[in-house]
């Protein structure tokens, strides 16, 4: 017969460990009380002998031996002893066939080895005893059975030992329930797994009370599995765009090719149908150098060889590389930096998400518009700020414009791969700094630089730990709060 | 004949690119692995090279660091499917002269040999002439014939780097990388804009147009007819 499962677990081998100790502290606890009655109840006899022989010693000579026989006639459960010898060692009277060898005169209680003379005849056993000479030269012994204190220690003792055998069993049978228990639960969690595994994105784990353990555990994995399948979701909406987007110019290319090779007639057809083509092709070639430039910035970290960069330059450059565009578009192109503010960040990847802001300002800008570029200071904070009179962000496309490949249907008809603002996007959080996107009749970028860069890479976990779980409703919020009380 | 070593190990690019530099008028050795490129690097002496970096046996970069090491100043192409900024700086820095990423175009593969083997040498000229142009490097002016021509910065820039490489076809990656500094491709098209603003300036309305497009690979300026 195979053992059942349960007593393979790590709870009921605690159980059996916490039985085990259960039966060892029983154990010690029933010998400690036994030897405390014991003592006790020995002591206790001893006071009385101690007691009895005072007041026998203290009775005058001729009456001494009466008070003797009275002393015995009152023990109705035969466990006094009392002995009168004269100076020669003789028996007067008492119970007492002779002086209990080995017991010492006028010294304290002690354990001796006597012979009583009952009616039936001699008994000899181990009792207390005291012996005292009185100023005449008799000898007056005193002694007491102790048996009885023995038999009161081992009551005591028995129901201890009864009290630990259910006890043990208690321990086992509760060990053997949570263990069982447990095991139901890590069942039910692993079917739900196997299906999450399977492809079921949308399972969670079991969960009743907060309080519970098992519980706040399965709280906080739905919190992460809430995460991932948001993840997972964007990650397979990303896939489906790139398909999308890359699919557009290669269809393009494809039908140009396959027409010109059946329809055209002439060299000159042929050549119009390859450069068709080859247009395809590139731009197609454009959104996978568009793609893998993002996941390089994305993939990299922040580099040892950050430096400090002059904003006051670079605007001035941004400024000369975009002013002609701009002039050929009838859009005024200004840049307002007047303090030489500095930041620390690769110069490189600056230099292209400013580019890339304007770039997309005058793209958006009708002509006769215009665009800012201004360097600001402001609470601490140095501020990149781009601003277009053009057809602006509305709210609702606030957060999608930072999605890959979104592009308004505003802006349908402007050429554009719509990767930019992803790409400035990459680059603003490669340098910790943020991104603020405002409304309004046309649109305003800012790039914000705190100047605590410093700190901020030194306390930036806890600040990002923070920061996503300011919705108190979302699922993280709940994971956290079950963390922490943990 | 000018003589290039091309180390490709995938045929067919090679014979691809073989058969487009032999139309231009180059001699093509071919190897199709590290080891066998080094060998014939070494034995045949090319005017330049161009090398694949991921390659069996041996890579692109260790062929070209070992030439290097022998003193061979051979200028190599480096072509490679890594684009990110760190290959291209990496490539360079092993000994690599230009570095053209996978996919490309024919124009931008031609072009770039063509400034590879017509390298400007170092000279201690101040001034630099290019047909009726005459750029002062010192003094920062630039004059077509008696006409003084008042530039830009980047314009000068511009200007003097297509003077260094005139009657080459310029590509405007080049020109981006080399004149912006631009590790990006920008999504509007600077370079034509900019350009156009040159051209208006150095080729004005009475003059021979100096600076030509080059349909569909960049631009040239062209000093002889």
């Amino acid at each position: 017969m195979r053992p059942p499962q349960f007593i393979h677990s790590t709870t009921f081998h605690w159980a059996l460990a916490v039985a085990g100790v259960l039966a060892i502290f029983v154990t010690t606890l029933f010998g400690f009380i036994y030897w405390k009655t014991d003592s006790y109840l020995i002591a206790r006899s001893d006071m009385v002998i101690a007691g009895e022989l005072n007041i026998i010693a203290a009775v005058p000579e001729e009456r001494r031996l009466y008070s003797v026989d009275q002393h015995l006639k009152e023990d109705s459960r035969n466990v006094q002893y009392a002995g009168l010898f004269d100076s020669d060692g003789r028996r007067v009277g008492g119970n007492l066939e002779q002086l209990p060898p080995g017991l010492k005169t006028d010294s304290s209680v002690q354990s001796v080895s006597i012979t009583r003379m009952l009616p039936t005849g001699k008994e000899t056993r181990v009792i207390r005893a005291i012996a005292r000479r009185t100023p005449s030269g008799q000898m007056v012994v005193i002694g007491r059975e102790v048996d009885e204190a023995r038999k009161i220690s081992h009551v005591v003792g028995l129901a201890l030992a009864l009290g630990l055998v259910p006890g043990f069993c208690l321990c086992l049978l509760a060990g053997a329930w949570l263990s069982m228990r447990a095991q139901g639960r890590v069942e039910e969690v692993n079917l739900r797994v196997q299906r999450i595994i399977a492809g079921d994105l949308r399972e969670r784990l079991p969960h009743r009370s907060v309080d519970e353990p098992f519980s706040k555990l399965a709280i906080i994995v739905n919190g992460m599995l809430d995460e991932m399948e948001t993840m997972i979701n964007a990650l397979a909406g990303v896939g489906n765009d790139i398909a999308h987007d890359l699919r557009t110019p290669l269809t393009r290319a494809r039908l140009a090719l396959e027409r010109g090779r059946t329809n055209a007639t002439t060299l000159e057809q042929l050549q119009g149908v390859v450069d068709r083509s080859i247009l395809g092709i590139d731009q197609a070639l454009t959104i996978v150098t568009a793609l893998l430039r993002l996941a390089e910035i994305e993939n990299s970290r922040r580099s040892a060889a950050f430096g400090c960069v002059a904003l006051h330059d670079m605007l001035g450059e941004v400024r000369d590389i975009y002013e002609p565009i701009a002039e050929n578009k009838d859009i005024a192109l200004r840049v307002a930096a007047t303090n030489n503010l500095t930041v620390r960040g690769d110069r490189d990847l600056l230099i292209e998400a400013i580019a890339n802001l304007i770039d997309n300002a005058i793209k958006f800008t009708p002509e006769g518009g215009r665009v800012d570029l201004e360097l600001l200071r402001v609470e601490g904070e140095t501020i990149v700020r781009v601003t277009d009179t053009g057809c602006g962000i509305s709210e609702q496309e606030r957060d999608a414009v930072q999605r890959r490949f979104y592009r308004s249907d505003k802006i349908r008809n402007t050429p554009g791969v719509g990767l930019g603002l992803n790409l400035v996007t990459a680059i603003v959080k490669l340098h910790d700094f943020r991104l603020a996107i405002f409304p309004g009749p046309g649109c305003r970028v800012e790039i914000i630089c705190p100047d605590t860069q410093e700190l901020k890479v030194s306390g930036k976990d806890t600040a990002s730990a923070r920061e996503p779980y300011a919705m108190a409703d979302s699922p993280k919020a709940a994971m956290v709060a079950a963390a922490k009380s943990i | 004949m000018t003589r290039l070593l091309l180390i490709e190990d995938d045929s067919e690019t090679a014979e691809e690119i073989t058969a487009e530099l032999a139309d231009c008028g180059f001699e093509v050795e071919w190897a199709a692995n590290g080891i066998e490129g080094l060998d014939k690097a070494r034995s045949l002496r090319p005017d330049a090279m161009i090398v694949d970096r991921l390659l069996p046996g041996m890579d692109g970069l260790t062929v070209i660091e070992a030439l290097r090491k022998d003193q061979v100043r051979t200028p190599v192409l480096v072509l490679s499917a890594l684009g990110a900024v760190d290959d291209r700086v990496r490539g360079l820095r092993m000994g690599g002269d230009d570095y053209l990423t996978k996919p490309f175009a024919f124009v931008e593969l031609i072009a770039r040999i063509e400034a590879l083997l017509r390298r400007p040498v170092e000279s201690r000229e101040t001034t630099l002439r290019a047909g009726p142009l005459e750029l002062d490097l010192i003094a920062r002016t630039v004059k077509r014939g008696d006409r003084e021509i008042d530039l830009l910065p980047r314009e000068f820039r511009l200007l003097e780097y297509m003077m260094q490489r005139s009657d080459q076809v310029l590509t405007r990656a080049m020109l981006l990388e080399e004149v912006w500094n631009y590790k990006f491709v920008p999504a509007t098209n600077l370079v034509d804009v900019h350009m156009g603003r040159l051209r208006h300036k150095v080729d004005g309305p009475s003059d021979m147009p100096l600076i030509h497009n080059v349909r569909g690979a960049g631009f040239i300026l062209r000093t002889g007819p």
